[in-house]
């Protein structure tokens, strides 16, 4: 009874506090001047809303309260990320901690459960949950979505 | 017949004499081939502190070689600590006139994001720049 406690314990608190982490399989710089961290080949990066994964990041970084947070993570070639049940796809992207958005520029895409979208930019408002694709030619496809929003 | 034989006894003895005097005249005045470096200091269970870009960084290791005036090896098991980090390796070469340190084997460096593991280091502290090659992993705190 006590094992299937700790055990049950232990999986909903190593869920709460889901790891935040960057894994680099060429190289990884760290700038104190700047204030950034350079990963290089393979890179994963990793918080409590996204996994990404690209060949090169550049995540900026303040320091609060004695310990250092990311404020913007760049990533580089072969992005793919990670969110919910959605996975974007694309060249570039930007994700801003203040505003909890992430940008996809080049050949992006949008896979979930039910559709697959195409586009030349993405701007995912995770807070809002909202999703706005553009095209090369700025025809603007708006998708204000989602699972908040589908009863409405 | 009698004199004869001392004769040829003295000019034996003579030269022996002579000969040992070349030997110990050409052992003398060859050159030595080993290098003494008194710079060369080892101590044990070694810590203390320098002065670099980054302010005071406290650096202790089992074993300490300092290999001349501007480096110093930190052999075995070793630290740096300061103020915006703390590296854990073994056998960290530092260069003070440069003000690099550096190893090849792996690290464990925490900082105030987390705690980063890595296969080596290159600390370049006048870039404030750390370069860790090869496979690294970096725990946030994020």
């Amino acid at each position: 009874m006590i094992k299937h406690f700790l055990i049950i314990s232990f999986i909903l608190i190593k869920s709460t506090y889901a790891e935040s982490y960057v894994r680099a399989g060429g190289s990884l710089i760290w700038d104190s001047k700047n204030q950034n961290y350079t990963a290089s080949e393979n890179v994963e990066f990793s918080n409590d809303k996204f996994i990404a994964y690209s060949d090169k990041m550049i995540a900026e970084y303040i320091e609060e309260n004695n310990k250092e947070v990311f404020t913007k993570v760049e990533l580089f070639d072969k992005v793919k990320i990670e969110f919910k049940d959605e996975i974007f796809l694309g060249d570039y992207a930007v994700y801003t901690r203040k505003d909890n958005i992430i940008k996809l520029v080049g050949n992006v895409t949008i896979q979930s459960p039910t559709r697959v979208l195409s586009g030349h930019e993405l701007i995912a408002d995770i807070d809002n949950n909202k999703r706005i694709l553009n095209s090369a030619n700025d025809e603007s496809l708006v998708e204000a979505l989602l699972d908040n929003n589908a009863n409405n | 017949m009698n004199r004869s034989l001392v004769d040829k006894i003295i000019n034996i003895l003579l030269f022996i004499v002579l000969s040992l005097q070349f030997l110990i005249y050409y052992h003398n005045t060859q050159t030595s081939t080993q290098v003494l470096n008194q710079q060369n200091i080892s101590v044990e269970n070694f810590s203390s502190i320098i002065f670099n870009q980054s302010g005071l960084t406290k650096i202790g290791s089992k074993k300490l070689n300092k290999v001349n005036e501007n480096q110093i090896f930190l052999e075995g098991k070793s630290y740096l600590e300061n103020k915006e980090y703390k590296i854990y390796g073994e056998d960290i070469e530092i260069k003070l006139d440069e003000e690099v340190s550096s190893s090849q084997k792996p690290v464990q460096v925490i900082n105030s994001m987390g705690t980063l593991n890595a296969k080596g280091f290159r600390n370049i502290d006048s870039e404030n720049k750390i370069y860790f090659d090869g496979s690294v992993t970096f725990i946030t705190n994020d």
